[in-house]
């Protein structure tokens, strides 16, 4: 009796932390007792592990260049380069991963089932635990917490996903009380006439803002427009990720018909250290939500950019940035109307 | 019949790849994402031309003078430009499945492009490395094509030219693959594709100069480029410097050529199709073979690029339709002329 | 896809071989110790031998033996590895490619025609060579073309891509276009190769038509009967030394052609001063 007892106990401790997960693609996770090396697969990813926990985080998929690396405490900024495991090109080498003894692989973004299938294929490969978490902006308090109760480190999770809901919850707030929704162009690339679909990932920012995507009735993906197509649109604001086209846009007589280049309202996304609008498709969108809403709903975002950006560097890079670091993002030419 | 081409049935030919060639021109002005009517067009062209002020909207005036004007002519000027590139070259290496890139001028102009975007440069730099990139690529493998001794000039041009390609292929997938996956790749991707969709005032201004300056030694050689078809040591006995003659052919084709790749990207099978077409309805010789190869390659290229603009909301790259319509059209002038090259 | 007759069609009466007088230049050609080969390999030395105007001289020899070298050589496509080629006085080094064509012409071994010019397109490209350099042909130059096509009896040829007709047919044109240089010296290399009986007949007779006419004659060939037939001395050309050179008469003996081909033959004189030439099998 008290030998079985014992075994009991002895069988169900050492399954204690072995508990099975559901990660957010529907796939089966047994996680090991204490996670304490986590291999984030995908910038998104990076974030979200260096902001719960940041010894965990093994290294970053690229290294960071120097006016990346300032915003961080320098130990972090120098940790090793590990490339990407994440579906969309991977560059990492997975030898590599395992001499880095990793105890857990996470990706954030997309759970569907090719994403899925490779992420079971590496996990049997290396037999280390594949996570994958939803990367949707609205998705990323839920996201925190799951990944902060498989790292072990669930409340500081906690404070990151209550935070991060308040911060949405704001947004939304102050959406009810906007009056007119304007119509917006997202342009990427030299030219300006690469732009994001209906339900494309690139325009999600655009879309939890209730903005009218001027290139709504384009295939969600990523797709290129004639320049009829922008006129025809004619949209009221413009946003853009490239720094050439946004400098181009004043003198090009074609452009200039257009009405948001009229009003003057080009605006180009910071992207330091990560972007604020579009790309990675992470946490660091929260950003480009205060910042475009500014842009497009001035009177009901009536908020103080710079407390916002010091706060989510404070919380998620955990290093507050300078006046002078603030008034770069900010000053930058594009960032802000003048 | 068959084997006769009278005086009348070239220039029944000529006549026919004008007139059309006009009538697509028209149509393409008149079509577009943005509605445009022909009264409007009529008016601005009036406006214009009597130097009168116009009552049309400004977005009108943009539209047409900015955007589908020079977008249309862009694609006369790149049709014509990558035809009579792949003529000069089918004459010159006697081999009609020749393409203008058999030198490598694109893979060359592809890997300057590529190397632009992979360092966030604007459109300007992107086309002049592409330009560059391609003149260079051409200059190297006809550097080293003319240092191998002991072989056929023409086989060791090609051979180079496969080879020099091929690597300048695999750096430029060695640069995707470091590519940053959001940005830049989609970036690169889309140039590989080709387009006329971003065709502004300045690259018309810029392109077409550089391919009239390609254009005008074949034309006043188009004698001489006949005798290419030969033999060399014929073509040699005849009275030609063939060594001469082929390194001009070369740079004019690799002039023309990278023109039309640094504005519009790499649209294929224009370059390869359109010539033989063209011989198959005039024939081989040069100076009749070249003017109807420069209309049907102008409005080839202009009927798709209309389609590309204008069937969807997005736009679809010109090089996907040009392969889809132009391989079918060609097997059935293939089939129907039982003639020889 | 060759014509259908392998005949070429002759006019009942021959007709006249037609140089316009103006044209009718003579060209002397002084070949003296020329040793021609490949880049790297010499392949044959010390061939003498000067040709006067309106002579006609056939060089006879053996497969490989250098004819075809030695007439490229001529015409300047190869570099001589020594010696040296005299043309009017003037060293052919010391003439542009332009000024060699209008002088000699060449028709070569064999043609594989890539593209379907026509013949007479094809036969006008004899006339690049009297064109300036951003020069097309005009009206002057398609009639010389015309004439001469019709004076090898292929006129009605004209129109029909060179890719149509027959190997004889296409030899013709050959002379045709190198006729159409307006040369003082023919260089034919195996003009009779590939061609069936009646054929080589007619193509023999245009050479000697075309030597009566002024026109210096250089042509190659394996069968001693041609020599015998056409020409006023022959040079024997074995492994790319010049074993003889003379009379056909005098030269082409059975030794001589023992020497050259290694069998042996009977040459045998016929009625009127001419020679045959009999295998004699054993």
């Amino acid at each position: 009796m008290r030998l079985s007892l014992f075994l009991l106990i002895f069988i169900n401790g050492s399954c204690i932390g072995q508990t099975a997960v559901t990660d957010a693609s529907g796939r089966e996770i047994r996680p090991p007792a204490k996670v304490e090396r986590v291999y984030a697969a995908g910038p998104p990813a990076s974030l979200l592990v260096f902001a719960i926990a940041p010894d965990k985080l093994t290294g970053w998929t690229r290294a960071m260049r120097p006016n990346e690396a300032e915003f961080f405490p320098q130990r972090y900024a120098n940790l090793p380069e590990l490339g990407r495991l994440t579906g969309r090109g991977n560059t990492a080498n997975v030898e590599v991963v395992l001499n880095a003894k990793t105890d857990l692989i996470v990706d954030v973004g997309s759970t569907g089932p090719t994403l899925a299938s490779l992420a079971s294929q590496v996990q049997e490969q290396t037999r280390i635990p594949y996570a994958l978490f939803d990367g949707r902006i609205e998705s990323t308090p839920a996201t925190l917490r799951s990944l902060g109760k498989l790292m072990g480190n669930a409340a500081e999770a906690e404070k990151l996903a209550a935070w991060y809901e308040r911060e949405l919850a704001d947004v939304r707030q102050r959406l009810s009380r906007a009056k007119e929704h304007p119509v917006v162009y997202y342009g990427r690339s030299a030219s300006g006439l690469q732009t994001g679909g209906k339900g494309s990932i690139n325009v999600e920012a655009l879309e939890v803002l209730g903005a009218r995507n001027a290139a709504a009735e384009a295939r969600p993906g990523l797709v290129t427009v004639s320049f009829e197509q922008v006129l025809l649109w004619n949209p009221e604001v413009i946003l853009t990720t490239d720094q050439n086209f946004w400098s181009s846009v004043w003198a090009d007589p074609r452009w200039r018909a257009v009405r948001a280049v009229e009003l003057k309202r080009v605006y180009l996304s910071p992207h330091l250290p990560f972007g604020w609008f579009d790309f990675p498709p992470g946490a660091n969108r929260l950003l480009g939500l205060w910042w475009a809403g500014k842009l497009l709903y001035p009177q009901a975002f009536d908020v103080e950019l710079r407390a916002k950006v010091s706060e989510f560097h404070r919380l998620f890079y955990r290093r507050v940035p300078t006046a002078a670091q603030l008034d770069a993002l900010l000053g930058e030419p594009g960032v802000l109307p003048k | 019949m068959r084997n006769e081409r009278t005086l009348n049935t070239r220039a029944l030919t000529y006549l026919l790849a004008a007139g059309a060639l006009v009538a697509l021109t028209a149509l393409a002005f008149a079509v577009g994402r943005y509605p445009v009517s022909i009264a409007e067009i009529l008016s601005l062209m009036a406006s214009k031309v009597t130097g009168s002020a116009t009552t049309l909207p400004p977005n009108v005036e943009t539209v047409v003078m900015q955007v589908r004007g020079p977008r249309v002519l862009a694609a006369l000027v790149v049709g014509a430009a990558l035809a009579a590139a792949g003529t000069a070259y089918q004459g010159m290496f006697r081999n009609p499945l020749v393409s203008p890139d058999i030198l490598g001028v694109s893979t060359g102009a592809a890997l300057g492009a590529v190397l632009a975007i992979f360092f966030s440069q604007g459109i300007l730099v992107i086309q002049l490395f592409a330009f560059a990139g391609g003149l260079a690529a051409v200059g190297l493998v006809y550097w080293i094509g003319s240092r191998l001794r002991g072989h056929d000039p023409l086989l060791a041009l090609v051979l180079t030219g496969v080879v020099i390609g091929t690597l300048l292929g695999s750096v430029i997938a060695l640069l995707k693959y470091l590519a940053d996956p959001y940005n830049q790749l989609p970036a690169i991707t889309y140039w590989l594709l080709g387009s006329l969709a971003a065709i502004a005032p300045r690259d018309l201004g810029a392109a077409a100069p550089l391919a009239l300056a390609g254009l005008a030694p074949m034309l006043l050689l188009r004698w001489r480029m006949n005798l290419l078809a030969l033999p060399d040591d014929e073509a040699r006995a005849l009275g030609v410097d063939t060594r001469k003659l082929r390194t001009l052919v070369v740079a004019a084709a690799t002039l023309m050529t990278a023109a039309a790749v640094a504005v519009s990207g790499i649209i294929g099978w224009v370059g390869l199709l359109i010539p033989h077409a063209a011989r198959l309805l005039v024939g081989p010789d040069f100076g009749r073979l070249l003017p109807l190869a420069m209309l049907l390659g102008a409005a080839f290229l202009l009927g798709v690029d209309t389609l590309c603009r204008t069937v969807a909301t997005i736009e679809v790259p010109p090089g996907v339709l040009t392969a889809l319509i132009g391989t079918p059209f060609f097997l059935w002038l293939f089939a129907l002329a039982r003639r020889s090259w | 896809m060759p014509a259908e007759s392998k005949e070429l069609v002759m006019p009942a009466e021959s007709k006249e071989l037609v140089m316009p007088a103006e044209s009718k230049k003579l060209v002397m050609l002084k070949v003296e110790s020329l040793a021609f080969g490949f880049p790297g390999r010499t392949i044959g030395r010390d061939v003498s031998f000067s040709l006067a105007a309106g002579e006609a001289m056939c060089v006879l020899g053996p497969n490989g033996g250098g004819k075809t070298t030695l007439f490229r050589t001529i015409l300047g496509l190869l570099e001589p590895h020594g010696g040296s080629v005299v043309l009017d006085g003037v060293p052919l080094g010391a003439l542009s490619r332009s000024e060699v064509a209008r002088r000699i012409g060449y028709v070569p071994q064999g043609h594989s025609a890539y593209f379907a010019f026509t013949v007479l397109d094809f036969v006008l490209m004899g006339r690049t060579a009297h064109l300036g350099v951003f020069s097309v042909p005009g009206r002057k130059d398609r009639e010389l073309a015309a004439r001469v096509l019709e004076s090898l009896g292929i006129a009605h040829l004209a129109q029909r891509p060179v890719t149509e007709i027959s190997g004889g047919e296409r030899q013709l044109a050959l002379v045709a276009r190198s006729l159409a240089q307006e040369p003082g010296l023919l260089v034919l290399d195996e003009p009779t190769a590939s061609l069936d009986f009646g054929n080589q007949v007619r193509v023999l007779e245009k050479i000697l038509a075309l030597a009566a006419s002024g026109i210096s004659i250089l042509f190659a060939t394996h069968d001693p009967d041609h020599a015998f037939l056409t020409s006023q001395r022959v040079l024997l050309l074995a492994e790319g030394r010049a074993l003889e050179i003379g009379a056909p008469a005098d030269v082409i003996r059975p030794d001589s052609l023992q020497r050259l081909y290694g069998v042996s033959v009977e040459v045998l004189p016929l009625a009127g001063g001419r020679h045959t030439c009999l295998p004699a099998l054993r």
